[in-house]
């Protein structure tokens, strides 16, 4: 008996993860060679590209959500992954601290600069400035910086008495000077070719100017240097150029049966704001035989507006009124991302350079596959 | 002892407007003592949409503010007095 090729229905089915009370459904995906008999599943470029998508729902510089549509776990996966781990940022590494007399110390202090975010040049950034190795002869380390692979910065800041301030002040950032140090305290020290790339508005500054990095009190000064070098996340979480870098699964809401009146307004609450809306039942509708609208025209009916700000709490499953009449679940291959900058990079330009190296690091791996049949 | 630079859980430290709990707290503290907004609206105002941002302003000790009051305020001055007057004796000695 010749295989039937699977109904648009059936496909669908088979891509949705089902989310009942307490139990979830049909977690793996079974769109691989030989799990259908009959049907061919193998993987084929024509293919992919027909199904794939990406489509973008907010694109802000530090704050982007799209949606990858038909891929699989494992690649969307890789993209979050080299997103958090891979990308290189440019951050503080070396402190030198020639004098730090505050109640902060020495290495908390350090530490805290470290975590600050930096902007800059997106050209010297990305281009110009390279890795730094640390040479295997430590005594060579002085000689080891060069003006592409090291910004140095500086941090010196005293406090003093505020002649000036009215007497009986309280507020000390106003009784003395200096009394809290910000971020934006920190002075950038452009070197050789630096000033071409880091010069005006592309300056190597604290993304956010505000950042509180200690409190003084007069007679306290910090006085310490600062080399920043390019890493990665996965050396530490300060190189990661993202916030955080996640997705989750495109949630699924299908009605099955009519739900209305005061039930639908209660089924409406179940869910975040604007998911579920409120419609009024048509003539045409309730016409229909069998469509469970019979007799009930002009009440208000309860619709799926938009399933993608659902949160899949399942609140609706816990009402016995909607029992049999609500099917939760969620897409397999739609992928919501949401990517947030730490500042230095686009978001957006994160993701595309997430592909970039997903696409040098398959290349990488090739060229030894075949180094290693050779 | 004072507030963390970055979100411990998602690294969150820096949005232009808002988003450093490094930034948020004096901006916390001040719409909680001027504008008397309770804890919870003052982070929604703040933008800190996130329960893991949101704890570690929330929660926050700010300790520090305890620490500087023992700081040598003077003492530290008065040291480089007496140390100037030292030196200029010895150079009226010599």
């Amino acid at each position: 008996m010749p295989h039937k090729p699977p109904t648009k229905e059936e496909l669908d089915r088979r891509k949705i993860i089902g989310i009942h009370e307490e139990t979830i459904t049909n977690v793996t995906s079974s769109d691989i060679p030989y799990h259908y008999p009959g049907e061919d599943h193998s993987w084929d470029i024509e293919k992919f590209r027909k199904g794939f998508s990406v489509e973008f729902h907010q694109n802000d510089p530090y704050e982007a959500s799209f949606s990858l549509i038909g891929c699989d776990a494992s690649i969307a996966n890789a993209f979050r992954r080299i997103m958090i781990a891979d990308i290189p940022t440019l951050a503080i590494e070396t402190v030198f601290i020639n004098n730090n007399t505050s109640v902060i110390q020495d290495e908390v202090l350090a530490h805290r600069l470290g975590l600050i975010p930096f902007k800059g040049g997106r050209e010297g950034l990305h281009n110009f400035l390279k890795w730094w190795r640390k040479p295997a002869d430590e005594s060579q380390i002085n000689s080891s910086y060069y003006d592409f692979n090291t910004v140095s910065l500086r941090l010196d800041v005293k406090c003093e008495h505020n002649e000036n301030a009215t007497p009986g002040e309280k507020d000390p950032t106003k009784l003395y000077k200096h009394a809290h140090v910000y971020a934006r305290d920190i002075e950038f020290c452009p070197v050789g070719r630096q000033e071409k790339y880091f010069s005006g508005a592309d300056a190597i500054a604290p993304v956010n100017p505000d950042i509180l990095i200690a409190k003084l009190r007069p007679g306290q000064e910090i006085s310490l240097s600062m080399h920043m070098h390019k890493g990665v996340g996965s050396d530490h979480a300060k190189f990661s150029p993202v916030a955080t870098a996640s997705y989750r699964l495109m949630p699924v809401i299908s009605i099955e049966r009519p739900i209305l009146g005061k039930d639908a307004e209660k089924f409406a609450r179940c869910f975040p704001p604007g998911v579920i809306g409120l419609e009024k039942v048509t003539k045409k509708e309730a016409a229909q035989k069998g469509s469970g609208y019979e007799g009930h025209e002009g009440e208000l009916k309860a619709v799926v507006v938009d399933p993608m700000r659902d949160t899949v709490s399942r609140e609706c499953l816990r009402h016995p009124e909607f029992k049999d009449k609500v099917k939760l679940g969620r897409r397999r291959d739609h992928f919501i991302f949401l990517v947030e900058s730490t500042g230095q990079w686009e978001s957006d330009a994160i993701f595309i350079e997430a592909v970039a190296h997903l696409k040098k690091k398959a290349k990488d791996l090739e060229k030894q596959v075949i180094n290693m049949v050779r | 002892m004072i507030i963390p630079i970055r979100c411990f859980s998602c690294g969150k430290a820096c949005r232009l407007r808002h988003w450093v709990t490094g930034d948020l707290w004096e901006k916390f503290i001040k719409l909680i003592e001027e504008d008397g907004l309770t804890d919870g609206d003052a982070l929604d105002q703040l933008g800190c949409k996130r329960y893991c941002c949101r704890r570690m302003v929330m929660t926050h000790v700010d300790l520090i503010e305890k620490l500087l009051k023992y700081t040598p305020d003077g003492r530290n001055l008065k040291k480089l007095e007496i140390q100037a007057r030292d030196l200029e004796k010895q150079q009226q000695m010599m």
